[in-house]
This record gives structure tokens, C-alpha cells and sequence, in this order.
């Protein structure tokens, strides 16, 4: 009988043990409270966007997609920040001079932030690259899109209209 | 059901595996940088690739075999 429970506790500890991996990258709806950082060290608390349409893109220079998604993201920044749309880039590089070369060869004018602990994904369950992310004036996360193609630029613009017309 | 000596090793042995197992990192997405260099690449050059298939078609008098789409028919 000892035996039986012992094999019983075994089994749970290894559940305890694997647990964590499985759980990991949770998301909610609603935008978490991250401190992300400009390219001086700067804290930038997402919080500061509260009351605006924020579009936020999580991407790195090594990915493939972001190098198509970056300059038009780029473009519907200075389509749209006229009429009050909010966009951070935020690059997650673990080496910040890959970043660097990666801006310096593509000219933009959004703002570029910086996550190279990756604490901002992980808070929003980042789950591939490049993921962005709409965020409504109440810090709702309204539409997640991850990956990129052009095709997705038209559904980006509406989603966009659609959220800077709310109140 | 009582428990042999046999089915408790047998169960401490997976205990172990199990708790092995919980060292294996998850790595995200955003983790992946050094994963996705060329250099961690089979092949990373592609005019290099295209010649050594050429100079093993040529000598083994075959071709294929590289995830070349076909029927099945054994034609490119």
C-alpha cells in the first residue's frame, strides 16, 4: 500500500515538474502592463499608450517575413499617425548590433523600442515571428495577426479605420 | 493490486525520465536568432548545392532524390 502511494506522489511530482513548459506564453485580451526600452535604455511603459489605437509589431532582423513587414508597417504609420494611430516596433534581438545594422539599411519613421529579454512577448504569448498586435483605445487587444504576406495590408487598414473611429 | 519491487523500479525510472524531461527548455520564438544563421544551415549555399547535384547526377548517371517534386514515375 506504502508502495502505491509513493508511485502516486512520484507521478504527481513529475506532472509539477513538466507543468510549467506546457503553460508557458499564456495571452489575455487585455494589453499587459510591459516596460519596453528606446534605443538609449529609456523605459517606455506601455501604459502611457492608454486612450489611443496602438499597433504594436514584435520582430527581429533575422526573420525573414519582418523584412517585408517592417517597411509596411512603416507606411501605415505615416499613412494613419495624422489621425492619431500609435505604432511601436518592438525589436527583439539578443544581440542589439544585428538591430542596428537591420535599421540602418531600412529607413522608417515609426517608432523602434527594444525587448531584448523578450519579457513583452512572452506577456502577450507571442507564438511566431512577426506577430503584431491592435490595441483599441480602452488597451483592449482587439486583432492579433502573426506572420506576414502582403495581402494582409487591405485587412490591416480596415481594422485600423474601424478602431480610430471608435470612441 | 499490490505493487512488485519490479513495477516500482520501472516507475522510478519513468519518475527520473520525467523529471530529465524537465530540463528541456521551451525555446521561443523570439529565442531563435542563432537558430535561424545561415551558418546553422545544411546547405546555406545554394549555387554550391546546385553544382555538387550537378557532379553527382553526371557521375552516378542518377537524379533526384533531393525532395524533387514528381508522380512517382521516377521522371523529373
Amino acid at each position: 500500500m506504502a508502495m502505491n502511494r509513493v508511485a502516486s506522489l512520484l507521478v504527481v511530482a513529475a506532472l509539477v515538474v513538466l507543468a510549467p513548459g506546457w503553460t508557458a506564453g499564456a495571452s489575455s485580451t487585455h494589453t499587459p502592463d510591459v516596460v519596453l526600452q528606446q534605443a538609449d535604455g529609456t523605459p517606455v511603459p506601455l501604459a502611457a499608450y492608454e486612450g489611443k489605437v496602438l499597433l504594436i509589431d514584435f520582430w527581429a532582423s533575422w526573420c525573414i517575413p519582418c523584412k517585408t513587414s517592417f517597411p509596411a508597417l512603416d507606411a501605415i504609420f505615416r499613412e494613419y499617425k495624422a489621425r492619431g494611430l500609435e505604432v511601436l516596433a518592438v525589436n527583439l534581438d539578443e544581440q542589439r548590433r544585428q538591430a542596428d545594422a537591420f535599421l540602418s539599411a531600412h529607413p522608417h519613421q515609426m517608432p523602434v523600442l527594444f525587448d531584448p529579454k523578450g519579457a513583452a512577448p512572452l506577456a502577450f504569448g507571442v507564438k511566431g515571428m512577426p506577430t503584431s498586435f491592435l490595441i483599441d483605445k480602452t488597451g483592449t487587444i482587439r486583432f492579433t495577426h502573426m506572420g506576414y504576406s502582403g495581402n494582409v495590408d487591405a485587412r490591416y487598414r480596415q481594422e485600423i479605420a474601424q478602431l480610430l473611429s471608435e470612441k | 493490486m499490490t505493487l512488485t519491487r519490479t513495477h516500482a523500479f520501472a516507475l522510478l525510472l519513468l519518475a527520473a525520465g520525467a523529471l530529465a524531461a524537465g530540463g528541456c527548455a521551451t525555446v521561443q520564438p523570439w529565442q531563435r536568432g542563432r537558430l535561424a544563421d545561415r551558418r546553422m544551415m545544411f546547405d546555406p549555399d545554394d549555387a554550391e548545392v546546385a553544382y555538387m547535384t550537378h557532379w553527382q547526377e553526371a557521375r552516378e548517371a542518377s537524379s533526384g532524390g533531393y525532395g524533387v517534386q514528381s508522380g512517382g514515375c521516377g521522371c523529373k
